[in-house]
């Protein structure tokens, strides 16, 4: 995953309410993404260490998730806290899910997908006032998706962080761009301004342009178009 | 009063919707287990009296002989939901929950199809029905994050419809042919309120919580 050592946008913020579960992936790799009742957004590798269940399957209570297989539970720091079938055991803490950086900033939920490091980066995207109209997913490589699109929009992300800014369609919609998959492309769309800024109608009018996009690259990329090699290293920009 | 009789197999969706608006409506009734698998009892001269497709489910009420799930769903709406919303008579509603309805047995048969074959055989592919199966799941979630924009939480004005009863077993099963729910995130958000509705069944594959 080299040229992978950004942040990676892989939801709306508000899409994931407090004490649900989700699962998503980079470069077809899964993550379980969660929010606990608190409030408080996680990002982790989607396996529970038991029997390899996607933890995103699962159920939140309170600021622990649990397994759908056998219940066990996972405190924020990824660390196993209870298994049912030992109530009483002292659970070791080898027992643990890796867990990653995770940030919300313009109204996207972003993922640092590295655990090596001591601390993650910032994510050098400022924070605006914007208004969420939808995750809208594509069956079409993301480096061809996002080389497409730059024809179309300004990209007013940072390096290695493709933010698309759609200048000249109504309402300036902005894209965060997820590379889901060797043949499936996120975009994460925004509309500048809060809530109650918005005149009415305008998400819903975005979310229609958004279908028609999405409609347009299916036809004119095909799915296959690279090989999966690609998206996950050169052409990715870095 | 003639017993309402529901001829069922466990983990058949179809019959699972008729059981899930049963449940919502709080409606007793007896459930006749059929042996579909391995037995295909519903395709012996028996059921194929009741229905002559060989399918399930199938509900009598004394006499009276009705198959296919949408149509078993109008019926118990009409005849036992007195304030009804399942069904609701306005009508521009009651054509929306009909088109919805008319979704759930055409584009959603691929999905039931292909979920029938990676339950009971093994190592063949299946690729046409579950593309085709993708395609409706995504316009189902166009339709539900358009009604998330406009403040609406049910496929269908303001409350919980047959429609909404109809189209979820498809959508909440389809891990069991390999579709996760990452690029649904509308669909997701409408699973977790159906879950909520009082009355909600579980099948197996469905947990209640999420």
């Amino acid at each position: 995953m080299s040229g992978t050592e950004h942040w990676h946008p892989a939801a709306l913020s508000g899409g994931l309410e407090p004490g649900r579960s989700a699962g998503t992936r980079l470069f077809d790799r899964e993550f379980c993404i969660w929010r606990d009742t608190g409030g408080v957004a996680h990002a982790w590798e989607d396996r529970c260490p038991h029997r390899g269940m996607r933890l995103s399957f699962g159920f939140v209570r309170g600021d622990r998730i649990a397994c759908l297989y056998h219940g066990w539970q996972y405190d924020e720091k990824g660390q196993c806290r209870l298994i049912p079938a030992h109530p009483t055991l002292d659970v070791p803490p080898t027992i643990c899910v890796t867990t990653f950086p995770c940030v919300e900033r313009l109204g996207v939920l972003w993922i640092y997908p590295h655990h090596m490091v001591e601390a993650p980066p910032d994510l050098p995207v400022a924070e605006r006032d914007v208004s969420p109209v939808r995750s809208l997913y594509i069956d079409c490589a993301p480096a061809a998706v996002l080389r497409a699109l730059t024809a179309h929009a300004q990209d007013i992300g940072p390096p290695g962080v493709p933010l698309l800014s759609f200048a000249s369609v109504a309402d300036q919609p902005i894209a965060a761009v997820q590379p889901f998959g060797a043949a499936k492309t996120a975009l994460h769309i925004v509309v500048p301004g809060a809530l109650r800024t918005q005149r009415p109608g305008a998400r819903r009018q975005t979310a229609e342009w958004a279908e028609e996009l999405r409609h347009d690259l299916e036809q004119t990329l095909s799915p296959g178009e690279l090989p999966s090699t690609v998206c996950g290293n050169s052409t990715w920009p870095s | 009063m003639a017993e309402l009789m529901l001829h069922d197999y466990e983990l058949d969706e179809q019959c699972y919707k008729v059981r899930l608006l049963l449940g919502v409506l709080a409606r007793r009734y007896r459930r006749v287990s059929v042996d579909v698998y391995p037995g295909r009892e519903q395709c012996g001269a028996r059921y194929l009296r009741l229905n002559p497709l060989g399918a399930l489910p199938i509900l009598t009420e004394g006499e009276f002989v009705l198959y296919g799930a949408e149509a078993i769903l109008a019926y118990l709406a009409r005849k036992y939901d007195p304030s009804r919303s399942w069904l609701p008579d306005e009508p521009a509603l009651f054509g929306e929950v009909a088109q919805w309805l008319a979704f759930a047995g055409i584009e959603l048969r691929a999905a039931s199809l292909a979920r029938l074959r990676a339950l009971l055989e093994t190592g063949t592919g299946d690729s046409d029905n579950v593309g085709a199966a993708r395609r409706a799941f995504r316009l189902m979630d166009d339709h539900m994050t358009k009604r998330e924009l406009d403040d609406a939480r049910w496929f269908v004005g303001n409350a919980a419809t047959i429609a909404d009863i109809a189209m979820f077993p498809a959508i909440a099963l389809s891990r069991d042919f390999g579709v996760d729910h990452d690029e649904y995130p509308a669909l997701r958000r409408w699973m977790a309120n159906v879950r909520t509705i009082p009355g909600f069944a579980t099948m197996p594959g469905i947990p209640a919580y999420h």
